[in-house]
């Protein structure tokens, strides 16, 4: 039987390898250079490792040792990742709207990509006490009050729901 | 171009050392021995260590019943943070060779877990010889049964993983006498406390008509009153282990119990989960929003990039207006010749090629 632990590699390699796929074609949307192909790569790869990412954060959860979250790096990855998945999804959306892959919709994917990369770096931080990453916070949570973060749901909702609205219409 | 990368990953794959991957370390955990090789480069890196390893077991080990045995590592030579790590194996195949695999479990690791994989810090020298304690449950089954204590450590030179097996050391699980009097078979003594909490111990017990309950603290040993089948730890102010035994007297003979040991450690880091998730969840709607927010500005231009709709229909407009031009030029036709339409000719020929005619006969139509 394959452990958490082993199915947690296979899961994060998947998508660690995707979005730096999209972030390299993001890279080439940026500067208007590359294959023809690069703004397909881009949203499909990031696609990807979208669909397997929520595999890499539950073989993730069972492979870590004790219960739940017990380490500041592990909530600061929670948070990182869903502000990534969040741009992700974004991007992904914007596309299926018909958006223009210019600058700034090539930026928001790159730093959708960083996000996920660095999230990947704290794993590294979390399970060997290393990483290139220097500036990861180690001991430090930004966590807002109940109140901030309900504030935060209701205009993200509005939001997403006009722009729904308005793209329908 | 292409030698430029090439000779740059060239000097990559040339500027790699071999080197232990993990020399702090990987923390305790149940591990197989394969390990060892998986985790420090190529098992045919690692180098042979001179360490001598033994187990000692007490004297009746009985079938299902927790015992303490004895882990001793002499002239260890390693590294300078003076880690080595100790498993407690079944075999030396380095797979299936967890002591689960021979219905051993491991009640209590020399660090306060339950991992047959330990990382332990002491005075490993050439000279010393470190002893640990594990507290075991014994196979359910009687018989015979061999235990292995394998050993990894790093050099004082560092840059090679040392690696070393102890032989087979035998021991023997007896049957369990109907009388004897011992702790329950489902009975888990507690790892772990924190600080500045007192411990209540419930006992369960067997063929015990009474109990007795010695406690170790800093080398001084005292009993401590048992009342319901209950005992008190008193709290512990710092960070430490204290160990506890119990002495169990009924028609058996008496049978007193490795001793357990409670690591008192500091409360570890909490966080509200609740209000974690929720703002994760928020943080990804705020994220999606703030990227969907502004509309497309270039609404379905990527089938517009291969739509030349308009630039055909122009074209088309063109050539259109270009030929109905050209036939209301022509659709009258040069004036008629003096005689009228040239023999043989009607006058819809006259209108199309009528300048024609015209051209040839040097203006004969005036």
């Amino acid at each position: 039987m394959i452990s958490a632990g082993t199915f947690h590699v296979i899961t994060t390699e998947l998508t660690i390898g995707m979005f730096a796929l999209s972030g390299v074609a993001f890279l080439l949307c940026a500067l208007q250079r590359g294959p023809e192909s690069r703004e397909s790569v881009a949203h499909w790869a990031l696609l990807g490792g979208l669909i397997s990412t929520p595999f890499a954060i539950i073989s993730g959860v069972n492979a870590v040792q004790g219960d739940g979250i017990d380490n500041p790096i592990l909530a600061n990855k929670l948070l990182l990742s869903m502000i990534s998945a969040g741009l992700a999804v974004g991007i992904l959306v914007r596309r299926m709207w018909g958006s223009e892959v210019d600058i700034r919709h090539s930026s928001v994917g790159m730093i959708s990509v960083a996000l996920m990369l660095t999230t990947a770096g704290m794993g590294g931080e979390y399970s060997r006490g290393e990483t290139l990453l220097l500036f990861i916070p180690k001991d430090t949570v930004m966590l807002f009050p109940i109140w901030a973060s309900i504030a935060l749901l209701v205009i993200g909702i509005a939001i997403v729901g006009k722009s729904t609205i308005q793209h329908r219409s | 171009m292409r030698f430029k990368v090439a000779f740059v990953l060239l000097l990559m794959i040339l500027s790699t050392t071999i080197s232990t991957a993990n020399p702090g370390g990987k923390g305790d955990a149940v591990r197989s021995r394969d390990c060892a090789g998986s985790c420090h480069a190529s098992s045919s890196t690692n180098g042979i260590s001179d360490a001598e390893l033994d187990i000692q077991y007490p004297d009746q080990v009985y079938a299902g019943l927790l015992m303490e045995i004895q882990t001793s590592v002499s002239f260890a030579e390693v590294s300078s943070n003076n880690m080595a790590g100790l498993t407690l194996l079944v075999n030396t195949d380095g797979a299936k060779d967890l002591p689960a695999i021979d219905g051993w479990e491991v009640v209590t690791d020399p660090n306060g877990g339950t991992n047959n994989y330990v990382e332990v810090v002491d005075s490993f020298s050439p000279e010393s010889m470190v002893m640990q304690s594990w507290t075991l449950r014994a196979p359910s089954n009687p018989g015979n049964y061999e235990l292995y204590l394998a050993i990894q450590h790093g050099t004082p030179e560092g840059g090679i993983a040392m690696t070393g097996i102890s032989g087979p050391k035998q021991v023997t699980v007896s049957e369990v006498p109907e009388n004897l009097p011992r702790l329950s078979a489902d009975w888990e003594p507690v790892n772990t406390r924190g600080l500045g909490e007192e411990t209540v111990i419930t006992l369960e017990t067997e063929n015990t008509d009474s109990a007795t309950v010695e406690i170790k603290i800093g080398g001084e040993i005292s009993t401590v009153p048992i009342v319901d089948d209950k005992f008190t730890i008193p709290a512990a102010v710092n960070p430490g282990v204290v160990e506890w035994r119990v002495i169990l007297e009924g028609e058996g003979p008496t049978q007193t119990s490795p001793w357990f040991r409670i690591t008192a450690q500091e409360a570890g880091w909490e966080i509200d989960e609740f209000a974690l998730y929720m703002q994760g969840f928020a943080l990804f709607l705020f994220s999606l929003g703030l990227v969907v927010l502004q509309r497309p500005t270039n609404g379905n231009s990527k089938e517009r990039k291969y739509d030349n709709t308009e630039e055909v229909a122009s074209q088309f407009g063109r050539i259109q207006s270009e030929a109905t031009q050209a036939i209301e030029t022509n659709a009258q036709g040069p004036p008629l010749p003096v005689g009228g339409l040239p023999a043989g000719w009607t006058m819809e020929q006259w209108e199309y090629y009528g300048h024609e005619y015209v051209d040839e006969n040097g203006g004969g139509a005036q």
